[in-house]
């Protein structure tokens, strides 16, 4: 079975026909292209497939795209403007938060929410608001280093 | 790891779900949040020949106080909202405790309260604290609307009351007679992404006397269901506590780990999990008085 649906992403209008089986994840990365968006564990575990709902954080493995439709959907490719990286992205960079880079779109997603209701959150309120996603390389210490001095404006030195 | 296929509905009133419930009765499943529906379809374990979502139904996303200063929440409210409300904050902090504890921050954007009691997991992080506040369900189908107490509506472990042709909608959690105050406490090995090994929610009512006029425990992943624990909660019931330390809150709590029947699994043994039901009855029940006597 197949759907027709308006999906809104990163701030464009898809039109597309989608089998209602598909989820978010599978729509995104081989529909639309945005392979930024990671598949990992497939079941919610890792959150290496976070993107945001209206602003909030979800494991797109977990919502069919048929379900997002009327939703504005941000993915890690919509977070750089004019070619800038945003400020969270130059922090994981500048603080050797990313190593082999597999989590890396879902913890920026999932710290730009944090970010986004909370300007200034301490070290616990980052680790609770990236509790979903999974670093196998167990870098979170420079994560939520990363995502300090992103909240401090980005000025601290790495 | 591909979803089976399956038709898709999405029904814009409760009535349209119900007949489309009472048509295709056990082929269908009914679509909340999807955060164990489609795990379990992914991992095979189920596959409904149709999925009848519930997300564009108006109005069961609402949390307000109606009439009489009884509290409704909407069945697809989710955890976030719940943890995150004000409403709930300030009027029934366990319950945002017990959703604050769900799954992960990303679990919980997508997670209803519906979803997590019709799932009906032994180890459910909202169940207790529903069950201390004495809420009740409001299930609608083909025939109109009635109330079940949540301590009436699990039968086992992904068994509950509902019929097949029947939405559940919104939680009535009745307002307090005296001021009160509860507490939830989860027991697991990480701090998200969690199935609890034991958990506990305790709830006091406390008159101008000092003289505790209700008292609910609840216990979570310690038998089938989550279940009140009332012989312990009469140990205290009508007492007059001298402090948070008060003796009574020891024993109520031992009385609780003899009504507890936990089994052995890898999460833990049940020794541990009857030692921990102690442990864990104490502190909430400590807790909850402290918060009361902070508010009156």
């Amino acid at each position: 079975m197949k759907k027709a649906i308006t999906l809104k992403v990163n701030g464009r209008d898809y039109d597309l026909m989608v089998p209602t089986n598909r989820t978010l994840t599978q729509v995104l990365r081989e529909d639309l292209g945005l392979t930024g968006t990671k598949q990992g564990c497939e079941t919610g575990d890792c959150g290496s497939c976070t993107v945001l709902m209206d602003g909030k954080p979800v494991n797109s493995c977990l919502v069919l795209a048929v379900e997002a439709e009327g939703c504005a959907i941000l993915t890690i490719e919509g977070l750089a403007e004019d070619g800038k990286l945003h400020p969270l992205q130059e922090a994981f960079v500048r603080h050797g938060a990313i190593q082999c880079g597999f989590c890396t779109p879902g913890m920026i997603l999932s710290a730009k929410a944090l970010l986004d209701r909370n300007p200034f959150p301490d070290a616990k309120e980052i680790r609770t608001a990236l509790s979903g996603n999974l670093c196998r390389c167990t870098g979170y210490q420079k994560i939520v280093e990363a995502v300090e001095a992103a909240a401090q404006g980005g000025k601290t030195d790495g | 790891m591909l979803l089976p296929r399956f038709q898709y509905e999405a029904p814009v009133t409760v009535a349209e779900a119900c007949s489309q419930l009472k048509e295709y009765g056990d082929k269908a499943k009914v679509l909340a949040g999807g955060t164990d529906l489609l795990v379990n379809m992914k991992k095979k374990l189920l596959a409904p020949e149709r999925i009848i979502s519930l997300n564009r139904i108006e109005g069961l996303k609402e949390m307000e106080a109606v009439d009489g200063g009884d509290l409704a929440v909407g069945s697809l409210c989710t955890a976030a909202e719940l943890a995150d409300s004000s409403l709930i904050r300030e009027r029934i902090m366990v319950l945002a405790e017990g959703a604050g504890r769900l799954g992960s921050p990303l679990i919980r954007n997508r997670a209803t309260i519906g979803g997590n009691l019709v799932t009906a997991r032994p180890a459910s992080d909202l169940a207790p604290p529903l069950l201390v506040l004495d809420a009740r369900l409001v299930l609608t189908g083909p025939e109109g609307e009635r109330k079940l107490a949540v301590s009436d509506f699990f039968l086992g472990p992904g068994q509950t009351r509902i019929r097949g042709d029947e939405v559940l909608t919104r939680l009535m959690i009745p307002k307090a007679a005296h001021p009160g105050a509860g507490a939830y406490i989860k027991l697991g090995t990480r701090k998200a992404m969690e199935i609890s090994i034991v958990n506990v929610a305790s709830y006091l009512e406390m008159a101008g006397d000092g003289s505790l006029t209700q008292v609910r425990i609840a216990l979570g992943a310690v038998a089938p269901v989550p279940f009140l624990a009332a012989s312990a909660s009469q140990k205290i019931l009508g007492a007059r506590p001298k402090g948070p330390e008060d003796p009574l809150f020891r024993e109520a709590a031992r009385e609780a780990a003899r009504e507890a029947k936990p089994i052995s699994d890898h999460r833990g043994s049940a020794e541990y999990r009857r030692a921990m039901v102690e442990v864990l009855t104490y502190r909430t029940l400590k807790a909850a008085y402290e918060r009361l006597r902070a508010v009156i």
